[in-house]
């Protein structure tokens, strides 16, 4: 029972950052936005009983993610979007949006899926299971990372006459 | 009592609502926020499958794997996403999504 | 008797080999004559050389030939060309009596032709292609003559084709030659295609192309009775075509464009027999097919007097001579169609020699006179040439009629056989056809030779000897070749039974007396008119005002045509060539290159280069690929 409570709360927390995002003029309020609603996810992996996922998921998306994000903001000018105007093609968005919402929520209640009750992954388990039947996914994962960051440093140099612009 | 089906419908309308701000929002940034709504939307999906299978840990323990590479790629996918963005606003000076058209016919 | 292997009998294919060797020699040599020298005239007779050579070798190997046929009858050999399946295409020649008469006249006739034309064509910028042709006409000719089988025949009738072409378009830089030649070559092609059609009926129906074995299957009842009688038609059209027959005789008059000579030789002694030739040949199963023989003997008939009567009229002495040409072949034809061989091919000799002598004849005129050829404006010639003159008239008395002369006695057979086919309509119309034939003939021989001379003829003198010695020669013949169809001796029971062994030398003296008179009146009517002038032709020809119109312009044929190749097909040309444009090139070439065009120009519009239109289209192709998925598999 509570933790339905809980779980509604979270939801709330969730869709609401979610439609911050989307719907907010102000950019910076989308950020934050965007915060909440990953620290609703957050709370939903600790309703699932991992509660290093929620961890990893406050540590990664709010320490880094949007963190990033704002730098990116902040780096591109603000002024100027106050006066943009969005949302010019909404409608076929909104068709969009709601045709693949039809479709997954069509498929939830359509599928056939064995159940059990609710319960988590010991960490040690999962920890067990990266290293040895998801080690290589886990390797290439590293990789990406460093590709990533190589990438992005290229990227975003400052380009001098030796090289091509 | 949760079901899976609240996890599965909250995944949803998460994804409908990123995809919205993906389609609808002029900032290349806001595009960016809004496609890793998407891909959290994709998380919730997962941990609730992980939690109600019926099937052995180990097999359930794919999820929070998974769980884990999603997050990574999201950030990896982010970092050259706004490396990208910043040399589109040197080269033109806006992030409009409007004015980004070269590749056309 | 060893028939298949006589000297006669090899002499015989010898022949046209000949002149088709002295033909790529001269050929061959021309073009050396181009290269090496510069200096011609020292090399220029020898294509006449040549070529005169070849034609006399032929003409004394044609002795062997005929002696080989009295002894032996004849024979025929051949050789393998080429074998496709189980048919066997074959080069071969075939010696009878008729064809042996045919090589003997056509060997002869080149001869003379050609002996004449060393002295009229001297000086021609093209005097070494002269000759060429004419050896090719020659060897195509004697070919044709001999062939044994009809795919060998036509092979030689379409080279005799493009001989006469080639000769009438020889003085190619006058357009009207050019046209000339042209409208001989596409009219007789009409007939060339019926024929070509009815021989590949023939080997249809019996599985080989030798006449002798298609005659022996006829014979037995092993062709169907349509096939042969549409075939036998066809190959009729083909005759027609080139015998200048009505319709097709359009070509003949215009022909006259080409030198004299050529005209003696090809457009009344030898290339327009041709047709009555294959006919002859061609009788055995022409026998088989009674109607047909109706409409040989019908369209013979129309021939007659139709041209008859343009020969009437018109001033232009050639012209005059090819009509009376077409005539007398309508007149060959109604006697084939009557059953007559042995008359029809004896007139066919009869008629090529004088012929032959009045084309020369005038060709000996004009060459005096410069190349004047209206017969208004000539007169009293026969005191300026002489030789000429008297050459003339024998030949004219001849094919007029008049005994004792060669063509009294072969237009006797000829009425005789008709008569004897019991179509007595026809004998009579022929009968005012041989009227008019003398009435022409004396009014093309008095008009230029008698009666008193133009000033601006006063210069004009006889020919050379190179010239008058071939008329002499004609003259002689045409004068006494006719005794040959009496039975001479116990051994000859005249030429009549000679060709032809169940045909009988008879006489009714009621027919003959009747064409001498016929003959007689028309000359004195011809004098009268022409000479006395007692009679007007003037009035004559107000008699009929719109007749002797219609009559002077042809009746018309002519432009008819025109109006038909106008109309029907350049018509058709040009709707083809519209189909052609329009459906193949503008549709299916071009069209299919620029609906492409046009479909990526309407496709391409799909790659905005917004973000928006990329992430619209794959959000909402991904929902359907699912919903289908979905669908499909459930």
């Amino acid at each position: 029972m509570t933790s339905l409570v809980f779980f509604y709360l979270a939801c709330v927390v969730i869709l609401s950052g979610g439609l911050t995002v989307v719907l907010s003029r102000n950019i910076i309020y989308a950020a934050f936005g965007l915060m909440a609603a990953l620290a609703g996810v957050a709370g939903l992996f600790i309703l699932s009983f991992a509660p290093f996922l929620a961890l990893v998921q406050i540590l990664i998306y709010g320490g880094a993610i949007v963190i990033v994000i704002i730098f990116a903001l902040m780096l591109t000018k603000l002024e100027d979007f106050r006066t943009l105007s969005d949302h010019k093609h909404w409608p076929i968005a909104l068709i969009a949006s709601l045709l693949t919402l039809g479709t997954i929520v069509a498929a939830a209640f359509y599928t056939p899926v064995n159940l059990a009750s609710r319960r988590g992954v010991d960490l040690s388990k999962m920890a067990h299971e990266l290293f040895s039947q998801w080690a290589i996914p886990f390797e290439i994962a590293s990789l990406l990372l460093l590709i990533a960051l190589m990438g992005g440093v290229i990227m975003v140099r400052k380009t001098d006459s030796s090289d091509d612009k | 009592m949760i079901e899976l089906t609240h996890f599965q419908v909250l995944s949803g309308l998460l994804f409908a609502i990123g995809l919205y701000g993906v389609l609808a929002r002029r900032n290349l940034i806001l595009v960016l926020m809004s496609i890793e709504l998407m891909l959290n939307a994709v998380n919730i999906n997962l941990i609730g499958y992980s939690s109600f299978m019926n099937a052995s840990e180990s097999h359930r323990a794919l999820g929070h794997v998974l769980i884990i590479f999603v997050i990574t790629v999201a950030a990896a996918e982010l970092a050259l996403a706004i490396a990208i963005i910043l040399r589109l606003y040197r080269n033109k000076s806006s992030i409009n999504t409007d004015d980004i058209n070269i590749m056309k016919w | 008797m060893d028939s298949n292997n006589t000297i006669g009998l090899h002499a015989a294919w010898v022949i046209p080999l000949l002149s088709a060797i002295a033909f790529l020699i001269i050929v061959i040599s021309m073009r050396l004559v181009g290269f090496f020298f510069s200096e011609r005239s020292k090399l220029v007779m020898l294509a006449p050389i040549l070529s005169i050579t070849a034609i006399l070798t032929g003409f004394i190997l044609f002795w062997l030939v005929l002696l080989d046929v009295l002894n032996f009858g004849g024979g025929s050999i051949s050789m393998n060309w080429l074998t496709v399946g189980l048919t066997e295409i074959r080069w071969g020649i075939f010696v009878d009596k008729v064809s042996v008469t045919m090589l003997g006249l056509v060997t002869f006739i080149a001869l003379l032709v050609q002996v004449y034309s060393l002295g009229y064509m001297k000086g021609d910028r093209h005097f070494e292609w002269y000759f060429a042709i004419h050896s090719l006409f020659a060897a195509a000719m004697l070919t044709l003559v001999l062939a044994d089988n009809l795919l060998f025949l036509y092979f030689a009738w379409e080279l005799v084709g493009l001989g006469s072409y080639l000769l009438i378009g020889f003085w190619w830089e006058k357009r009207s030659a050019a046209e000339a030649a042209k409208k001989a070559f596409i009219t007789t092609r009409i007939g060339d295609v019926c024929l070509l059609i009815g021989i590949i009926l023939l080997f249809k129906a019996t599985g080989t192309f030798n006449i002798s074995t298609i005659f022996h299957i006829a014979e037995s009842g092993g062709i169907g009775e349509v096939t042969l009688n549409s075939s036998i038609l066809l190959i009729f059209i083909g005759a027609m075509g080139k015998s200048a027959q009505f319709p097709f005789h359009v070509w003949l008059p215009d022909a006259m464009e080409g030198p004299t000579p050529v005209s003696a030789l090809i457009h009344a002694a030898t290339m327009v027999a041709a047709g009555v030739y294959l006919v002859a040949r061609m009788m055995p199963i022409f026998q088989l097919a009674p109607e047909i023989m109706l409409i040989v003997m019908i369209i013979g008939l129309i021939t007659f007097i139709f041209a008859g009567t343009m020969a009437l009229v018109m001033s232009d002495i050639k012209k005059v001579l090819a009509y009376s040409t077409i005539s007398h072949l309508g007149l060959m034809m109604l006697c084939l169609g009557a059953g007559g061989v042995a008359a029809a091919i004896f007139h066919l000799v009869v008629h090529g020699i004088a012929k032959a002598l009045l084309f020369l004849g005038a060709g000996s005129v004009m060459h005096s006179i410069s190349n004047e050829t209206n017969i208004w404006k000539m007169g009293g010639l026969r005191h300026r040439m002489p030789i000429t003159a008297v050459t003339f008239f024998i030949g004219a008395a001849s094919l007029a009629g008049l005994p004792p002369l060669a063509g009294f006695f072969s237009k006797d057979e000829l009425l005789l056989s008709v008569l004897h086919d019991g179509q007595y309509v026809v004998l009579a119309i022929t009968l005012f056809g041989v009227f008019l034939s003398a009435l022409y003939m004396a009014r093309v021989a008095i008009v230029p030779f008698l009666g008193s001379t133009p000033k601006h003829l006063a210069k004009s003198h006889e020919s050379s000897l190179i010239m008058w010695i071939p008329l002499v020669i004609l003259a002689i013949l045409s004068a006494g070749v006719g005794f040959l169809i009496l039975p001479l001796s116990s051994s000859y029971p005249g030429w009549a039974e000679f060709i032809d062994p169940t045909h009988h030398f008879e006489l009714e003296p009621w027919l003959m007396i009747l064409s001498i008179i016929l003959a007689l009146a028309a000359l004195i009517l011809g004098w009268s008119i022409y000479l006395k002038k007692s009679v007007s032709a003037k009035q004559v020809s107000q008699f009929a005002p719109y007749l002797y119109k219609a009559i002077l312009n042809k009746y018309y044929i002519d432009d008819f045509y025109q109006w038909v190749i106008d109309k029907c097909v350049l018509a058709f040309g040009r709707l083809v060539a519209l189909f052609d444009r329009v459906v193949i090139n503008d549709t299916a070439v071009d069209g299919s290159a620029i609906s492409i065009y046009l479909s990526a120009l309407k496709t391409r519009v799909l790659q905005t280069g917004y973000l928006f239109t990329y992430g619209a289209a794959m959000a909402i192709g991904a929902c359907g690929l699912s919903i289908l998925w979905w669908v499909l598999l459930d």
